[in-house]
């Protein structure tokens, strides 16, 4: 049986190498892989900006193959396995395990991340310049933490509890939570962390930050957003409002927002794609993009369910 | 012709993959088969040594040493597991989820309270890395992860041999019979239980080195990869592999094919929203062959006798 083996093994082998000699002499289509980690609102829309942005630049000229890992982190590998074995040209990588599965695969084939919020904890760089350098770049989806900061002290200018909540098993949410109790600590407030599993204590983890906060502010977690109606049905019942880090959160459970536009965020991803494509940027010196400040964006109806005016500057969230 | 070769470079990939989760499969083949208990520790067990790598790795400790250590997190894990079991007498499938469950926080502690963990192959030593999976180099995982599952092998086929290794065959296939001989089934329970999941949690180890990170999400759903592998091996070797050790080699290579159709699926182009779907699938084929096969030979045995 070892024999067989060792066998289909060589086999393989050799076929990699004929593969290797023979390179396309048509140069002019590229193939670019998607790997997503998970079917996700904001990342479907990522995805979206990316292969427009790219189809806008480059017409005909580029294929662009999407695959979806369904939230495993090994079918993250399995998928850009097969897009080195197909030979693809870029490969992006659409959130953080997926950029990881990607950066252990290669470092030839150029790799541009996208809702990825932190570049230097997801590869692991010590001195953080904002480039990743080698074959990597991207855009990353870390929200406006000191304006949202700002916007709670803004709002709440009472406020001397908040509580932070947020999925344990998410990297990204962790991470600005962190950052948001930095700053909201210097400005002398308590921040207390509720963290919940999965969408199963949900409801529990939400009433136990609403008895304990005067306000909650909720990071950019996809699992609280997949479970705002859960989140919404504790917190307007206990009059507890929710600052949320993107509108999606927003318009299901909060009640003021200043986030980014992950659409937006896909679009300048697949730009950059573009010039690492054409040749008119080199990846090794491309630093990581984050998205345009958006405006400040408010639920009207949970604001008026809680009894809160918000600013004029402030625009309405469209909700159904 | 385009597809071949595209399927042909996918697979070394496939087969490292395939090779990891074998000595997990391996894992899941003594308690399911040997020892007749269904353990669902494993899915906690799996990132634990993942985690328990990665930790040592970024603290400086050598690659080896660090899956060593996660092998030995995995025995703990799987002694929690035996406790529950025979010490509190919980139902051993209810001990798995409750250890699986509580391994969820801790793989968190280990991790340093986040969710994902990164470990670079430019960084560090790694033992496997995918980087390296279609260079024909010293850094190649396929010849280091061959050798592993052999080791493997060899060692549990020796230990099977042992007078204790024979007394946990015993208390699987007959426990009330094995008590009857004077061996102490619960120790067994606890022992079988403990080597299963410290297998699978070097597993974990490698595969974290493999794909560059730990995540506290990487082990949803291992056990059904674990006992897809056990039961692909069982349908397409059961009837070349008698002997135990061969079997236990059979059950890496179920993984191996696990992953290779895997990989062929995703090459032919299907959507991969269908992903979950068409897992299932090839596991719920691979269960009904030799269900259909003796109802076949049963019909057919039947009509004769008539």
């Amino acid at each position: 049986m070892k024999k067989f083996m060792t066998l289909i093994l060589a086999l393989a082998m050799a076929l990699t190498m004929v593969a290797c000699g023979s390179k396309k002499e048509d140069e002019q289509v590229f193939t670019v892989g998607v790997v997503q980690l998970v079917q996700h609102e904001a990342l479907d829309a990522a995805t979206q900006g990316f292969t427009d942005a790219l189809k806008e630049a480059l017409g005909d000229k580029v294929n662009v193959v999407v695959k979806n890992a369904s939230n495993d982190p090994q079918t993250c590998t399995t998928i850009v396995n097969g897009f080195l074995a197909d030979k693809v040209d870029l490969i992006m990588a659409n959130a953080t395990p997926a950029l990881q599965a990607a950066a252990a695969a290669t470092n030839t084939v150029p790799i541009l991340g996208t809702s990825v919020t932190d570049y230097a904890s997801a590869l692991e760089i010590d001195n953080w310049s904002g480039t990743v350098g080698g074959n990597i770049s991207g855009t990353s989806d870390l929200a406006p933490l000191y304006q949202q900061a700002a916007m709670l002290q803004e709002l709440f200018p009472n406020a001397k509890k908040v509580g932070l909540l947020f999925c344990s098993s998410e990297a990204n949410s962790k991470y600005q939570v962190d950052e948001v109790t930095k700053l909201l600590t210097a400005a002398g407030l308590t921040c207390t962390e509720f963290s919940f599993t999965d969408s199963n204590d949900v409801s529990s983890v939400t009433q136990s930050a609403c008895d304990n906060s005067d306000v909650i502010f909720i990071p950019t977690d996809n699992t609280a957003a997949s479970n705002t109606e859960a989140i919404a049905n504790v917190v307007l019942a206990s009059n507890t409002p929710v600052i949320a880090g993107e509108s999606g959160l927003c318009k299901g459970c909060g009640v003021a927002t200043l986030s980014i536009d992950y659409y937006e965020l896909g679009k300048i991803t697949g730009q950059m794609a573009a010039d690492v494509l054409t040749g008119k940027a080199d990846i090794s010196t491309l630093a990581v993009k984050t998205a345009p400040t958006s405006t400040k964006q408010a639920n009207m109806a949970n604001c008026q369910k809680l009894g809160i005016t918000v600013p004029a500057e402030y625009t309405a969230l469209a909700t159904e | 012709m385009a597809f071949l070769t595209s399927l042909m470079n996918a697979l070394p990939g496939a087969a490292a993959q395939g090779l990891i989760w074998g000595i997990m499969a391996i894992g899941v083949y003594i308690t399911f088969r040997v020892l007749d208990v269904a353990d669902l520790t494993v899915d906690g067990s799996i990132a634990t040594g993942g985690a328990v790598a990665v930790m040592l790795i970024r603290g400086g400790l050598n690659c080896w040493l660090a899956l060593l250590c996660a092998f030995l997190a995995g025995l703990l894990a799987g002694f929690i597991t035996g406790l529950f079991h025979t010490k509190c007498g919980i139902p051993a499938i209810l001990a798995g989820i409750l250890t699986q469950l509580a391994l969820y926080s801790v793989n968190l502690r280990i991790m340093g309270s986040k969710a994902n963990q990164a470990v670079g192959v430019d960084k560090y030593h790694l033992a496997v890395s995918q980087r390296y999976v279609r260079e024909l180099t010293l850094s190649n995982p396929l010849p280091v992860l061959l050798l592993m599952v052999v080791i493997v092998v060899i060692a549990l086929y020796w230990f099977f041999g042992t007078e204790r290794g024979c007394s946990i065959r015993a208390t699987g296939a007959n426990a009330n019979m094995a008590r009857a001989q004077g061996i102490n089934t619960n120790a067994d329970v606890v022992l079988g239980l403990m080597l299963s999941n410290g297998l699978v949690a070097l597993s974990g180890g490698l595969l974290a080195q493999f794909q560059g990170a730990a995540d506290v999400g990487m082990g949803r759903g291992a056990i059904v990869i674990g006992l897809a592998a056990v039961i692909i091996s069982e349908v397409t070797f059961g009837k070349i592999f008698r002997n135990f050790g061969l079997k236990m080699f059979a059950v890496a290579l179920g993984a191996v094919i696990y992953y290779f159709v895997l990989q062929i699926v995703l090459q032919l182009g299907l959507n991969t929203n269908d992903l979950k779907l068409i897992s299932a699938l090839i596991v719920a084929i691979f269960l009904s062959v030799p269900y259909w096969k003796e109802k076949l030979i049963h019909k057919k045995g039947g009509m004769r006798h008539a």
